[in-house]
């Protein structure tokens, strides 16, 4: 929370109650493109040099990491002291913040200094990769892949530039923000916030890569454009576009071709740069390049001799590709100048596919995917405008939403279920991707409903527990769990006044507490669209009421009279006026306690409702009965006169023949006395 | 025995009782000749009534029949206690007064009949209004404590339709 206090003439900023961060110190020398550096420190060892790294809004920064990362103590790696969330002024909202020990030398390399000295193989080995192996090893005994291993998010530990530390690797999507040459072309054909967190494998390319770039004192793929990186690496190999002819020390040669090796199964793994260290020598890896087809595919215009390269063609033309592929000439380029029959068999199965389609246009964007995947499986999976790896969506769909991105497409190759034609075109089985196919299944089922609560903001949640709640009411807040939730509300509902109207649950918020809640939710998020407008405002209550509950959070006078104010609709769910009216009475006072738990009750109480429910029926037969009386009554008004006549008649003739007896008895009388 | 029609012995037995009280009857005639001359020309009006009463439960015979005999009672008796023959007979039937007041007799039955309908019809036509209103009162208050809804509109359509729209 930004509080009084005061250092350089500016505010400051408490993280935790423990870090002070001063928003108008700046350190350029630590930033990244995505997260700036900040003077800070430590209120409890004031001795100790830390630094801030603020995360831009709209990146999602990589949670589990940094809880995987907080405190661990390892010499290649920069130390991450605290991170959390705090209000941020120079954002106008909050962000998220990173505390880590300050590296003393400065940055490793920066490609707008010159005069950068080339590190020689002592200094490679002693300052670079014995850390960075230590930090490696560290890595893959807790289950992180850094993926932002670059020499210019590498650190100085030590004024004196005896040892190199990585840097942060938790503030951005795995590999946003690597440039492609650095990445290995699988990864480098993926747009970067689709890279996805990838394997161990690529850290050790990275650091190849790194060290590559470090021992030449330049990156002789800085000057080419990405595409010209990845077909040099996909031609002649990686170690060949990043070295090139440069001498370099040939004990390291051995090191960098087993870290450079384009085959991830075959490339050197962490114990194996371990063992390097220690001595035992391993023979230098050959590099294998694709085949190459005895003649050329051509493709609008350009000339294809591999297959890979025949994919990236396809994608960059994929408008116009598919008529170029027909008339089975794709297959009969695969079976006879690259001799690949089982692969042309695949295509021509694809490509049946598409003809007998009754929607051409979605079936012939599908078919372009597959195709894609069958001439290059290495290759991210390719659709329209987007190239992303299979464990890439969890972090393109959050980047795209946030930025305004080409979400429609993502979420087409989600329902089209391009994840599920990736893992068949897989040429080995992995117990990995059937977890993961499994979890694309359930994610087509989100968006299949549709609902609030399901859709895209379902996926974008349940696929990544690092994306913060994207509702624009918590625009300015930074809600990661659940447990943050109820205060973001609150504080929204306290910016906006007295009573912000709308509702309380948008499709995100809901989409995020389906997916965040330990317990039980369904049914309530299945009320929520629940057309009758009361109906659904209570489930709404019940909801945000059964989060607190279950979180123990006090204290949400602001939500709560806000929710109070939302409530009116749902005292129509009482049929009885009285009790309508002693609700009413009683709304603004339970709002203003700020317990949702007690709104609940006070609107949605089981035994009331029943009670309700109970006069409410007795009072429709009882009207029921009266009205069938009335009726009856105004039926009969025809009849009456009929009724009325025969009567009038039955009492005169009664009448008369009572006259005539009472007559003849009293004259009879009278003449016998 | 007649299978066919078992009730065939009944119906005999009641055409014989009647023929027997129709003997009974024919040989009385002779012994009250005076009374049924007094009565025929006595009654007139009531017979005027059996004849013209064309309704089911023939009220009107019986109003102004009633009302005829209580007008015509005194000389009646008279004859019965008095001199019962024919010659006295037709004294009183000659009787200006007796006659005057046989017929105004009968004359009442009938402003009684035409009378008795609508004084009842307008007694009951104020008693069920009554009720109706009650109802009315009743249903009204109902719909302020528990809202409209508590007429369950459905079934009123359903009722509606079966028997046509009603005004309360």
């Amino acid at each position: 929370m930004p509080n009084d206090e005061k250092k350089g003439g500016g505010p400051v900023v408490t993280l935790r109650d423990r870090f002070l961060v001063f928003p108008t110190q700046p350190i350029p020398d630590l930033s990244l493109p995505s997260a700036m550096a900040y003077q800070a420190e430590d209120r409890r060892e004031r001795d100790k040099s830390v630094f801030a790294l603020v995360v831009k809004p709209g990146i999602p920064a990589r949670i589990p990491v940094l809880r995987l990362l907080k405190g661990v103590d390892n010499p290649g790696l920069m130390h991450l002291v605290e991170w959390g969330v705090a209000d941020w002024p120079p954002a106008g909202r909050k962000a998220m913040i990173m505390i880590y020990m300050r590296p003393l030398g400065g940055r490793v390399w920066d490609e707008d200094l010159p005069n950068f000295k080339r590190f020689d193989e002592v200094d490679a080995v002693n300052k670079l990769i014995k850390p960075a192996e230590a930090a490696l090893k560290t890595l893959k005994s807790i289950g992180v892949v850094h993926r932002a291993i670059r020499p210019t998010n590498m650190f100085w530990a030590t004024p004196e530039k005896d040892r190199v530390v990585l840097g942060d690797c938790a503030s951005v999507p795995p590999a946003f923000e690597q440039p492609a040459s650095l990445e290995p072309v699988e990864s480098a054909l993926a747009i970067p916030a689709g890279r996805g967190d990838g394997y161990y494998s690529n850290d050790i390319y990275c650091l190849g890569a790194s060290l590559a770039v470090l021992l030449q004192g330049r990156n002789i793929a800085a000057n080419s454009t990405d595409e010209g990186v990845i077909r040099h690496k996909m031609v002649l190999g990686s170690y060949s576009a990043l070295c090139g002819e440069a001498r370099l020390p040939l004990a390291l040669v051995e090191l960098l071709r087993g870290c450079l090796c384009d085959d991830a199964n075959e490339r050197w793994e962490v114990d194996a740069i371990d063992l390097w260290l220690n001595g035992r020598r391993l023979t230098p890896l050959v590099p294998r390049f694709e085949k190459r087809a005895i003649r050329s595919f051509p493709l609008s215009g350009k000339e294809f001799m591999t297959a890979r390269e025949l994919a990236i063609g396809i994608y960059q033309n994929w408008e116009t590709a598919l008529p170029q592929l027909g008339e089975s000439k794709l297959e009969l380029w695969m079976s006879r100048a690259l001799d690949n029959k089982d692969k042309a068999a695949a295509i021509a199965g694809v490509m049946g596919a598409e003809v007998t389609a009754i929607d051409r246009r979605m079936v012939s964007d599908v078919t372009i995917a597959k195709i894609c995947m069958l001439l290059d499986p290495t290759a991210p999976i390719r659709y329209k405008t987007v190239s992303v790896m299979i464990d890439g969506f969890r972090w393109l769909l959050p980047m795209a939403m946030a930025n305004n991105g080409d979400v429609r497409t993502i979420a087409e190759a989600l329902m089209r279920e391009l994840p599920k034609a990736w893992m068949e075109t897989r040429e080995a089985y992995s117990p990995d991707n059937s977890v993961m196919e499994s979890g694309f299944r359930t994610q087509k089922g989100h968006l299949d409903r549709g609902s609030i609560g399901s859709g895209l903001e379902r996926v974008l949640y349940e696929m990544n527990e690092s994306v913060p709640c994207l509702s624009p009411m918590l625009l300015d807040d930074y809600v990661v769990e659940l447990r943050d939730l109820l205060p973001a509300l609150n504080a929204y509902a306290k910016k906006k006044g007295e009573n912000p109207g709308g509702t309380a649950i948008d499709r995100h918020i809901a989409a995020f507490i389906a997916a965040r809640a330990t317990f039980d939710v369904d049914r309530l998020i299945t009320d929520l669209s629940s057309p009758d407008a009361s109906r659904s405002v209570m489930t709404m209550i019940n909801l945000l009421a059964m989060i607190q509950w279950r979180l123990g959070q006090s204290g949400m006078s602001h939500l709560s009279a806000w929710l109070a104010n939302l409530a009116k609709p749902a005292i129509r769910t009482y049929h009885n006026r009285e009790k309508r009216r002693a609700l009413e009475e009683e709304l603004p006072r339970i709002g203003r306690e700020g317990n949702i738990v007690e709104l609940s009750r006070l609107l949605d109480s089981a035994d009331e409702k029943g009670a309700d429910y109970r006069g409410f029926e007795e009072a429709k037969a009882q009207w029921m009965e009266a009205y069938r009386q009335a009726k009856a009554i105004v039926d009969g008004h025809e009849e009456i006169h009929e009724e009325a006549s025969r009567t009038g008649q039955q009492i005169a003739s009664l009448i008369s023949i009572t006259a005539a007896f009472i007559t003849m008895t009293f004259l009879l009388l009278g003449m016998i006395f | 025995m007649d299978f066919a029609n078992p009730m065939g012995g009944g119906a005999r037995k009641v055409s014989s009782t009647r023929m027997i009280m129709m003997l009974t009857m024919i040989s009385l005639i002779p012994f009250s000749i005076p009374t049924l001359i007094l009565l025929f020309a006595g009654m007139l009006p009531s017979l005027v009534a059996a004849l013209t009463d064309r309704s089911h439960a023939r009220y009107a015979w019986i109003c102004v029949g009633g009302m005829n005999f209580a007008g015509l009672a005194q000389p009646l008796l008279t004859l019965w206690f008095g001199h019962h023959e024919v010659s006295y007979a037709i004294h009183q039937v000659t009787n200006i007064g007796n006659m005057l007041m046989a017929y105004s007799a009968a004359a009442a039955g009938w402003l009684l009949y035409f009378t008795a309908p609508p004084i009842v019809m307008t007694v009951m036509l104020a008693t069920s209004k009554r009720r109706a209103a009650a109802l009315k009162s009743q249903m009204d208050k109902l719909e302020e404590e528990w809202g409209k809804e508590v007429a369950s509109r459905r079934q009123m359509e359903e009722e509606a339709a079966a028997a046509g729209e009603i005004d309360l």
